[in-house]
Formats: structure tokens, sequence, C-alpha cells
């Protein structure tokens, strides 16, 4: 044995694991003299006599260096290569060739038609050994990788199935459609933009004809911003309100929200609309933080926008927000909805709009709530071109019916 | 559009000319730019708005960041110039309320000495 430093031992071991070589050649003289060879340079070697069943020894043993002899009858060298490389799972599979014609347009040959490293059978043995090294140098390399390959894919299979159980949570505090109150018809759309959204609404039941709605955006997307919005929506519950608001007024809440609501260190925020509809005093009250999607379309057709120039929640803890009253009649409509909605761009960058979003919903004149709250989705689908929005789309529809007493 | 920053003196203050999209893409950039003027005891920040144009939902709570960090070491923030795109997203959200804004550099300048 050679005394060589570079010869003593397989280089790039895992630690306490022996790699293995798979000798492909049907010249028996020759490959037993490199099994033996390798063996005592401590690979483990596996020995197949002609291409055909060096094929089904590296699907069995997966190895990690495969030495093949380029002439061989039926399946020689190159073609073994090729189906090595068209074969999905045997493809990263690492592969010297050996031959005895070592011609530069036979080395190229080779090496166009999948071999990683070539190898004259005249070579010495130190440089035979010195490119079994650095054979199994790139198997190992490429092994690591695929093993890091398949950790992130596991890691990202259980953070999808993690985030899809926070987004049906999200979803499962959204208020159910259909009668909210003798006399109020809600339909709701909710298109979040990763699975799991920032925007939230709801309805609170304040008593006595009296119904509390809002529908809040939290600045970015994903993770946070759902769990922002989470804990925004649990403050604005009924309990909660009563307790540390004491008031159903729309401005009194928001004032409140906005002390609790600082931005956070980012520079995240909400948005946040919020409407408090008393059916029997037919009155629409709200107040808003920073957010221009509310309005109200008059059984006449008018529309009135529900914007008030107004800082969104944690931008200046000292802000008032003040309510703003309106009347309503039977066959009004409200409308809540998250930018995400009309900020939508068409292959040429123009936004869709709030004046094509108010358009639209005026061509649907009075037919149902239901088809006019799908048919402003459909067409902001339609404006952009695709079905997925770039930012989180929230659109509830509040109809006033004329059952009212 | 990526951002650029450069920083220029000005009798009490410092003026970052602000270059690109203030958006959520861009916004380690801009903070750490804003955080390095702070630091070193700038009393007035005066953002020069004139070439940037697109501002997002991030972009606002930036700013409306920026104002409240530098309100709470007693200094003040300005903007200058924001094109017309720009500034009715700012006037929708009200932040020139937080963040005064002003047409020339002069005036806001003497805007901060007068408010002194």
């Amino acid at each position: 044995m050679s005394t060589s430093p570079h010869l003593t031992a397989p280089s790039n071991t895992k630690e306490n694991e022996v790699q293995t070589v798979l000798v492909v050649d049907d010249e028996p003289t020759a490959r037993i003299a490199l099994a033996a060879r390798l063996k005592r340079l401590g690979y483990r070697v596996i020995e197949a006599v002609d291409g055909k069943s060096g094929l089904s020894a590296l699907r069995r043993e997966r190895p990690d260096l495969t030495i093949l002899d380029w002439v061989m009858p039926e399946i020689d060298g190159p073609s073994f290569c090729e189906q090595v490389r068209q074969d999905h799972e045997l493809r990263t599979s690492q592969i010297l060739m050996m031959t005895s014609n070592d011609q530069p347009e036979q080395i190229a040959e080779g090496l166009a038609r999948g071999a990683d490293d070539f190898l004259s059978k005249a070579a010495s043995k130190y440089e035979i050994m010195a490119r079994v090294q650095s054979g199994m140098r790139a198997a190992s390399l490429i092994r690591r990788l695929e093993d890091v390959t398949e950790e992130i894919r596991r890691k990202q299979a259980t953070l999808e199935r993690e985030l899809q159980s926070a987004a049906r949570y999200v979803e499962s505090l959204l208020p159910a459609p259909g009668i909210v109150l003798p006399g109020i018809q809600m339909v709701h759309a909710y298109r979040p933009s990763l699975g799991l959204g920032g925007d939230l609404f709801n309805i609170i039941s304040w008593g006595e004809g009296v119904l509390g709605l809002y529908l809040l955006d939290a600045s970015g997307h994903g993770v946070s911003s759902a769990l922002r919005s989470a804990a925004l929506s649990t403050f604005l519950r009924r309990g909660n309100l009563l307790r540390h608001v004491g008031s159903t007024d729309p401005g009194a809440i928001l004032t409140e929200a906005n002390k609790q609501f600082p931005l956070t260190e980012d520079g995240n925020y909400f948005t946040i609309v919020f409407a408090r509809l008393d059916i029997r005093a037919r009155t629409l009250s709200y107040a808003t933080a920073g957010h221009n999607g509310a309005f109200l379309q008059r059984s006449s057709g008018d529309f009135c926008w529900m914007a008030q120039p107004n800082l969104p929640l944690g931008f200046d803890g000292s802000t008032i927000y003040v309510t703003t009253d309106l009347t309503i009649a039977p066959g009004d409509r409200l409308y809540l909805l998250s930018d995400g909605l009309y900020e939508v761009p068409d292959q040429n960058s123009e936004l869709w709009g709030q004046d094509r979003l108010e358009e639209t919903i005026r061509q649907f004149g009075c037919r149902p709530l239901t088809d006019v709250v799908s048919g402003a989705i459909a067409e902001a689908i339609r404006w952009q071109g695709h079905e997925q929005f770039p930012d989180d789309v929230a659109l509830m529809g509040i109809e006033v019916t004329d059952r009212v007493v | 559009m990526a951002m650029q920053v450069k920083e220029r003196p000005v009798p009490n203050g410092v003026v970052l000319e602000l270059t690109g999209d203030l958006t959520y893409a861009n916004r380690e950039q801009f903070k750490t730019a804003v955080e390095a003027v702070r630091q070193k005891g700038c009393r007035h920040l005066i953002l020069n708005m004139s070439d940037v144009r697109f501002v997002d939902s991030s972009g606002l709570g930036l700013l409306a960041l920026v104002s409240q960090n530098f309100k709470l070491s007693q200094g003040k923030v300005s903007m200058l110039k924001p094109q017309s795109y720009v500034r009715e997203i700012m006037s929708l959200a009200n932040i020139q309320k937080l963040i005064p804004v002003y047409d020339n550099e002069q005036e806001a300048l003497t805007g901060h000495q007068r408010a002194a």
C-alpha cells in the first residue's frame, strides 16, 4: 500500500459511513483488480459484469460513485450514462468512465453523453485514486444538496399546513352571510392574497335593531398582518367594546382602538371603517381611520363615498376620530371594502380604481346583492387578467331591505 | 423601482434627497438612511420627495414611524415637493397633519425656525 498522504483514506466520507463504489466492467481481470484496490482504500465495492446489471445495481444500491468501462456488450458506457441522465431517480449519480481509447474526441463524446469525469486505463494508480476521491467529493456535495432540498421541502410542507390551519381560523372569524338582523341582508367576499390575509370584517349586534359593522385592513401581508388583524378583531368584540369604550359610537371606538394599537416597530398599522346602523332610527353613523373603501348606494342610484381624510390607526395616539351621520332608507346598500379590490393593475399597470368599481356596481342596478358582490370581484379579476389578487381583498355588502317596519 | 438616498446638510438640519419608490421593497434602505441621520443628532429632517413616484401603504407607515421617532428625540420631519400622485395618497391618510409639506426648501427651513 502506498504511503502517499493523498491516498490513505477516502476523502469527504460522512462520519462513520463507508462510501460505496460500483464498478461496471465486463472484463474480469481489470474489474477485480480495481475492486481490490478500492477495497484496500476503505471503500465498499459492488461489481457488475455488464451495463444491464450495472443499471440495476445502481438503482438498488445507490452507490456514491460508479466507475464504468466504455466498451461493453449491449449497453456500452456512453449508453449507460445516457440512460442514467434520463432517469429522474438516478440522474445525479456520479460517473467516472474508463477506457483505453483516450483520444480528445472520445473524451468529449463521453462527457457530452453524461459521464462526469474521464479516466484512461493507462492512468497511474495515483491518478485513478485522485479521480475517485474527486468524484466522491462531488457525490458528497450532491447528496448534501439533495438532503438539504428534501429538508426544505418537508419544512415548507409543514409551514404550509400550519398556514392553512391559521387561514381556516381567520376565515372562521368572518360573519355568516344572510339576514343578519330583521331588515338587513349581508353578503361578502374574501380573497386573501397569500392564503392568510390581513383584511377582516365583522358584524356586532348592539341589540334593539342596531348593528355595528367594520372592515379593517392591516398593512403588509401574510402571517404578521393576519395576527395583528385577529388581535384588533378581538378588541372589537361586543363585550370588550362595551367594557373598554362604553359606547357604540364609531368615532369613540376608533379613538380608543387608536390608543390600543400603536404603530409597530416596522411601521405597520391598520386602516379601518367602523359603522353603526340603526334600522329603527334609519341612520348610518360611521368613522374611518385612513380607510377609503366604504360607500353608500342609495336606492335612487346615487353614490355616497364615506371618505374622511383621517390618519390610520397608530399614526398619532392623540387623534380623536369623529362620527359622521347619514340617513338611510329601504333599498339603500352599504359597501365596505379593502383597497385590494380596486387597486389591481391591468397589463399596462393601470389601476382598476374606485371610479370603475363604482361604475361596475352602478351597472348592476337593483340586481340581487349576491350578484353585485360576486360580479364586482369577477370584474376586478377580468381587469387584472388573472385570479390571483396582489393584495388581500375583502368586500362586504349590506342591504336595508324594504321589509323593515 | 429601487430607491436612492442622498444626504445633504443644511443649517439646523439634513435634507434627504430620495429617488425611486417609497415602498415595502425599499423599506430597509429608507429606515437605515433616516436612522443614521437621527443618530447623528439631527433635529430637522427634510425629505425631498420630488423624485419619488410612488408611496405604498408600507411607505405611509414608515413616514409615520419616522415622524414619531424624531418627535421622541425632540426633532421634526418636513416634506418637500411631493409629486401630485404621492401628495394625493398622503392627503387621503392625512399625513400632512404629522409631516408638514413645503414647496421649497427655504420655506421648510423657516417653518422649522418659526416652530423652534
